[in-house]
């Protein structure tokens, strides 16, 4: 657990610069810089499962690319391999072994990259199911969003404020539709676990600034579930109107239990969902966050910087560098004691 | 009697010349449309504390109270509820209220319940341009024998089922004209009363308490209408009776609050083929039904139910389909439903249109450069061996498809080119999510 005891020198192996801002905000809060991060905007990114030994990061970016880096204890981030796709890269995740990365694309297409053959093969078409013989179509209401699995739960939640719950025990079938939580557009979603590691519920954000957690069966629904504002302007009440930012990706710390949310504010935020507390919040990069994960033990915490569209195609600079950043999450992300 | 008692049995607000039930209500009313800061929406108590508010907090001059009748705009005059109201002010409703309750009376007479007044004024303004010229040309042959009219009038009901098709037409003038009833009330009561007389005005009084049972009755009039309906002295009657009885027997019923709900559909049953349009009618017609019933505030509450609980099942699923059938089938450039972006306190920072950011950011051609072109290798493609190396560069038999194939609703299937011969699609939505296939256990 040794890593990114200090900052201060690291991340700095590869081309990035630290050295000359003196008002530049891109690393407000100094953190690891991944090296040769993607050209275009990052999308998602997914940290490897316990069973392979070591971290390695894997990042989908607008750039039609896929990049793992190894990222050692030291903080070292070493670029390990690419794969391209057709298309942006919209969703990455690791296979439970460890052994085959998925990835899924405006292409169409979702492949799945063997890591040790450094192949990547075609598994999924979006319109002509009937070629890649899929085990099962679950038809959704309307377009997919935003999803997560963590066995036997999925959760996918969709446009129009669609939420779907499924249970993949045996067939995976439609375990209940729910009514959202939120008054906005879905945008990420995370399920977490309870105290037996089982999912027992999901954390959903919406492009309002808010995110909402949802037990599947609370005890006290009214009181259980609850909603919670963040990436929010802290606009004082008259004089100026607040913004309300998207909360673009929710991940839970694994031994924790705590969760982080990242924002179009350019911001990261830590809260304990059982104090009901926030933990922390960053400072405010000068691009949105895009996208966020926590390695397989909790240790590291990285997120990307990159635009993600939300003040439309106006405020988007091709010449604004893209970084990924890695934070030490061991300690911040502790749960409130509860009184 | 001991003193007479100053506030008048109804509270009202000075500045609008509403009535209310209650004080409290009065008050809350106040404090909601006339001392409420349009810069900020902070409720004040008063006229002036309101313009203080304002000078203090946003340094700015109000001079007049919002929402305010002419006359009554006075931001000096200290009012709460029914407190502070000028003697002569208090003096000029009293003789209103007197006013009306002399006409009331006299309409009391003739009708068998104070609610038909309003309704039936308010109903025979907003009908009278249209039954103006057929009552006209319609009176003289019935003031002279003084039978037919008696006859007359329980035949006119089973004229109504053609007399519909004036109602929709009908209706959404009714808005529009409601603003001039306070003027005309007189004038038209005179004249229906005139006109009709007790015969109208009882069937509509045995139909008015049933109140959300007129969708039924109605259309079952006919049958239901107990006068065997002399029907030889009525063919031509009904003609220009077509169009005053329905605006007659539907005028009572638009103005109140329970019965305008059930009107829409009531036509509805009639005129399956019209459903369109009274789709496209409802939509206004409901909202307006708001202002209608600006008097009784409270009971606008029941008929919104109603009606979208008779009418949106029915009327609203057209509606509904339709816009989402429209989805679909809509090219990129049209737009999706836009979000309710909070103005004044605060802003999304988000684009309009209600699409993921993803979505949107998809639609620029850089993004769609890479994709395949529609004039590729054939479908059936089997899954790829090793596509090798690092750039699964050809995806042989990917699906081609427009560049526009990620359009906002995700719809791509239809937007491809059907030379592949129409291989079922599945629906849009099904970005290829990694769960779903190869088995992430």
């Amino acid at each position: 657990m040794s890593l990114f005891g200090t900052t201060s020198g690291f991340g700095t192996s590869g081309t990035s610069m630290f050295g000359s801002a003196t008002t530049d905000n891109h690393n407000p809060m100094k953190d690891i810089e991944v090296t040769s991060s993607p050209d275009d905007s990052i999308g998602c990114l997914s940290f490897s499962p316990p069973t392979l030994p070591g971290n390695f990061l894997i990042a989908g970016s607008w750039a039609n690319d896929v990049r793992c880096w190894e990222v050692q204890d030291s903080g070292q981030t070493i670029p390990k391999a690419q794969q391209m796709h057709t298309g942006p890269v919209l969703d990455v995740c690791w296979s439970d072994d460890g052994s085959k990365v998925f990835t899924a694309s405006c292409d169409k297409t979702a492949k799945m990259w063997d890591l040790s053959s450094n192949q990547a093969i075609q598994i999924a078409q979006f319109w002509d199911t009937r070629s890649s013989n899929p085990m099962m179509v679950l038809q959704l209401p309307e377009r997919c969003y935003c999803a997560d699995v963590i066995y036997p739960m999925a959760v996918v939640a969709t446009a129009e404020r669609g939420l779907i719950v499924y249970q993949l025990e045996n067939q995976p079938s439609e375990f209940r539709r729910i009514e959202s939580p939120l008054k906005h557009q879905h945008r990420c979603v995370a399920i977490f676990k309870d105290k037996q590691n089982k999912p027992t519920g999901f954390a959903l954000g919406s492009i309002e600034g808010r995110v909402a957690i949802h037990y599947i069966n609370p005890p006290n629904p009214a009181k259980d579930n609850f909603t919670f504002k963040c990436h929010r302007s802290n606009g004082t009440n008259t004089s100026a109107p607040q913004d309300i930012y998207a909360v673009n990706g929710i991940a839970f710390h694994p031994v924790h239990g705590t969760l982080a949310t990242v924002g179009s504010d350019g911001r990261f935020s830590f809260w304990d969902k059982d104090a009901r507390t926030k933990l922390k919040t960053s400072e405010q990069l000068d691009q949105p966050i895009s996208a966020c994960c926590f390695n397989h033990n909790g240790n590291i915490f990285a997120y990307a910087s990159s635009y993600d569209w939300s003040k439309g195609h106006e405020f988007y600079n091709p010449q604004k560098k893209n970084y990924i950043f890695l934070r030490n999450a061991a300690e911040e992300l502790k749960p409130r004691n509860k009184k | 009697m001991g003193r007479k008692k100053k506030k008048q049995l109804k509270p009202w607000c000075w500045y609008c010349n509403r009535d209310f039930d209650d004080e409290k209500i009065l008050i809350q009313h106040q404090k909601a449309k006339h001392f409420k800061c349009h810069i900020c929406h902070k409720k004040l108590y008063t006229g002036p504390g309101l313009a203080i508010h304002c000078m203090q907090v946003h340094k700015e001059t109000i001079d007049a109270v919002p929402n305010a009748i002419p006359g009554r705009t006075d931001i000096e005059l200290e009012i709460y509820g029914m407190e502070g109201i000028p003697e002569k002010d208090m003096d000029e409703r009293r003789r209103l209220l007197e006013q009306k309750t002399q006409e009331s009376q006299k309409k009391k007479q003739q009708d068998d319940s104070d609610e038909y007044d309003d309704d039936d004024s308010a109903a025979s303004t907003s009908f009278q341009p249209q039954p103006v010229q057929p009552q006209q040309g319609y009176i003289p042959p019935m003031a002279q024998p003084g039978l037919p009219p008696v006859p007359g009038a329980p035949g006119m009901p089973p004229g109504i089922p053609p007399l519909m098709p004036g109602v929709p037409p009908l209706m959404p003038g009714m808005p529009p004209v409601m603003p001039g009833m306070p003027p005309g009330l007189h004038h038209q009561r005179k004249y229906t009363q005139s006109f009709c007389g007790e015969n109208i005005m009882m069937p509509m009084g045995g139909m008015m308490p049933p109140g959300p049972g007129i969708p039924p009755l109605m259309p079952g009039m006919p049958p239901g209408m107990p006068p065997p309906v002399p029907r030889p002295g009525i063919p031509p009657m009904t003609q220009a009776q077509a169009v005053s009885a329905p605006g007659i027997l539907n005028r009572p019923p638009a103005p109140t609050a329970t019965v305008p709900a059930p009107q829409p559909p009531v036509t509805k049953p009639l005129f399956p083929s019209a459903g369109q349009a009274q789709a496209a009618v409802q939509g206004p017609v409901g909202t307006d039904f708001k202002p209608l019933n600006s008097t009784p505030a409270t009971t606008t509450e029941p008929p919104k139910p109603t009606f979208p609980a008779y009418t949106q099942s029915t009327a609203s699923t057209t509606s509904t389909t339709n816009s989402t059938a429209a989805k679909p089938a809509a090219s990129i450039t049209s737009k999706p439903a836009t979000l309710t972006t909070t103005s004044a306190t605060s802003k999304l920072i988000h684009p309009d249109e209600d699409i993921s950011l993803e979505e949107r950011r998809a639609q620029l051609p850089k993004y769609q450069r890479n994709l395949p072109r529609p004039g590729q290798a054939p479908i059936g493609n089997p899954p790829v061996g090793p596509i090798g190396g690092q750039y699964g560069g050809h995806h042989q038999g990917m699906p081609g498809y427009l560049p526009g194939a990620m359009p906002p609703y995700g719809q791509g299937p239809p937007m491809v080119p059907p030379y592949q011969g129409g291989p079922p699609r599945p629906p849009m939505g099904m970005r290829p999510p990694v769960m779903s296939q190869g088995g992430r256990y």
